[in-house]
């Protein structure tokens, strides 16, 4: 791998970033219009449950680090969008870069890019709600690190979809991962979910890191397992949505990639 | 074919190649090499096969059967160190439009490790007249600056084989013939081969050393534009006759020679060593003409006989 030719890609973006309202907008609009939304509803919530004083904590946390996975996926498929809308793909492919570097690129453009959003939800959620979650500590490092793993599968998924059918499925870009999110249990345990529901939530990685996000806040402490079982999910998932998505490049190159982007 | 190119090394061997799409064969059994140095025209009406040729060459498409070589080594095999030393540009192709002309020649120039990357993005920003739009975004630019990018951004990493998919289409003629001086030069300077698709024949023939013919997916012909024009015995012979225009129709008719009236001006086809003994007839049967032009058989003459 050259390490040139990822910051190619990665300089691309921050191009891109630097031009466009609406990257610059999705990156501080959506997560603060997110955390006023649900921070007004929690306080609500608040005034019928005062014994329950951790639920606008669980709302707002779920929300946050929600946005990690939404934030790693979004960078891979809208940032391949990006290419298709502008005919550039060809351009990237007729270069001497290899798919790997292409895949970093992707990463670190989420990366990147969450560690703008992140933080700046952290302050916004301090400023308006007085809640803090830096008392996460070190727990914050494998719960940030299973969700960017949660959604870089994702993305790499929807990304071979939209390679093999096109822009005519480019809303999965903003609409798959939500699907996965009931599953994702973010804002309530799992065994709230209707028993089918909970079978397909033994499946979902970042299910077992909101739960233990939630045991932090209402016992101090993760269960272990529970992190060792995401990971091994998510590495799985990674794996497969990877190949999914080099096999998709394939069928593509026997298309045609000027023919069909 | 010029001895001089016979004996430059292949920096392009195609072989058998063959693309299928179902039960369409859009490339068929298709073999030719470029010399280090040479211009290679590729012709063919539209759907012949050369855009799906160019993209098996650039490797952006997949053969169903064959071989690309460059530089003796195989695309598939060696796709990373073949692709630093090749480019391509196409009028059709874009780059991504809310970026500056400046931005994406430099995040092309990192795809590439071009070293002095700004030294190199001024001096190409000089050669295609680009100083005044690199801090344009390309949304704002007109199809002939477009192009005049793209052609910036194939030339980024001091290719050796180029491939232009009509370089100069949406240019205006001054500029068009700015470009096809520049090439030439490059060709000369740097022995840069090139492999060019036009459908401006007079620009082939101006600029290419050989053509090949596609139809059909299949390569019809192979050789020089010149010996190619001159398999074509047909010339046009156009005279304005103001007095005896009735007869040299019948004189046409009389020979079953292919003639057309404009006006006072009658244009006929004939082999280039019949025109001497037809214009003597002329002269003994009183006719007279007081201007003359013989059009000799060209590149386009010849495509559109063979297509």
């Amino acid at each position: 791998m050259k390490l040139n030719r990822i910051y190619a890609l990665v300089l691309r973006f921050f191009f891109l970033f630097r031009h466009s309202y609406d990257r610059i907008g999705d990156a501080f609009y959506w997560p603060t219009i997110d955390l006023i939304i649900w921070g007004l509803t929690s306080s609500y919530f608040m005034t019928f449950a005062p014994n329950a004083p951790q639920i606008m904590l669980v709302i707002l946390s779920g929300l946050m680090f929600w946005q990690i996975v939404w934030r790693a996926q979004y960078e891979i498929t809208v940032n391949l969008l990006e290419d298709l809308w502008n005919k550039n793909l060809i351009n990237i492919f007729v270069s001497p870069i290899k798919f790997s570097e292409w895949v970093v690129s992707f990463i670190i453009i989420g990366i990147t890019k969450a560690a703008l959003s992140f933080p700046f939800t952290m302050v916004v959620a301090y400023l308006l709600y007085k809640i803090n979650i830096v008392f996460f500590g070190w727990y914050f490092i494998p719960i940030i690190f299973l969700l960017f793993m949660t959604g870089w599968w994702i993305g790499f998924f929807v990304a071979g979809l939209i390679l093999r059918f096109g822009t005519q499925v480019q809303t999965l870009a903003w609409t798959f991962a939500w699907a996965i999110g009931p599953f994702c249990a973010m804002y309530y345990p799992v065994s709230i979910l209707p028993l089918w529901a909970q079978k397909i939530a033994v499946f979902t990685p970042a299910s077992y890191v909101f739960e233990n996000a939630r045991e932090i806040i209402n016992n101090g402490y993760p269960d272990p397992n529970k992190f060792y079982i995401s990971f091994m999910l998510n590495l799985i998932y990674l794996i497969l949505s990877i190949s999914f998505f080099y096999f998709s490049l394939k069928k593509v190159m026997k298309k045609g990639l000027i023919k069909v982007y | 074919m010029d001895l001089k190119y016979n004996i430059r090394m292949n920096v392009l061997k195609v072989t058998n190649l063959t693309k299928k799409f179902s039960s369409f064969t859009a490339v068929n059994n298709v073999s030719f090499d470029l010399k280090e140095g040479e211009i290679l025209g590729l012709l063919g009406p539209n759907g012949a096969g050369k855009t799906t040729t160019i993209q098996m060459i650039i490797g952006v498409l997949t053969p169903t059967k064959g071989e690309v070589n460059y530089f003796g080594k195989n695309l598939k095999n060696n796709r990373e160190e073949i692709l630093e030393k090749i480019n391509f540009s196409s009028t059709y192709t874009q780059l991504p439009w809310l970026l500056t002309v400046e931005e994406n020649l430099k995040f092309i120039s990192y795809l590439y490790e071009i070293k002095n990357r700004n030294e190199r993005i001024k001096k190409l920003a000089k050669i295609f007249k680009l100083e005044k739009l690199l801090k344009e975004q390309t949304k704002d630019l007109s199809s002939g600056e477009i192009t005049r990018v793209n052609l910036a951004k194939a030339f980024i990493n001091y290719p050796k084989v180029l491939l232009l998919d009509e370089p100069t289409a949406s240019l205006d003629p001054e500029t068009a013939e700015y470009i096809r001086k520049f090439l030439l030069e490059e060709r000369d300077q740097f022995n840069v081969s090139i492999v060019w698709t036009s459908h401006n024949m007079a620009e082939v023939e101006e600029v290419c050393d050989r053509v090949i013919l596609i139809n059909n997916g299949k390569i019809i012909a192979d050789n020089t534009p010149d010996k190619l024009a001159k398999t074509i015995e047909i010339c046009h012979v156009e005279l304005n006759i103001p007095d005896g225009l009735k007869r040299t129709i019948e004189i046409c008719q009389s020979k079953k020679v292919v003639y057309k009236l404009e006006g006072r001006y009658i244009i006929i086809d004939l082999k280039e060593k019949e025109i001497p003994v037809f214009l003597r007839e002329l002269m003994d049967k009183g006719v007279f003409y007081d201007q003359i032009s013989i059009d000799k058989p060209t590149l386009n003459d010849y495509f559109l006989q063979a297509i």
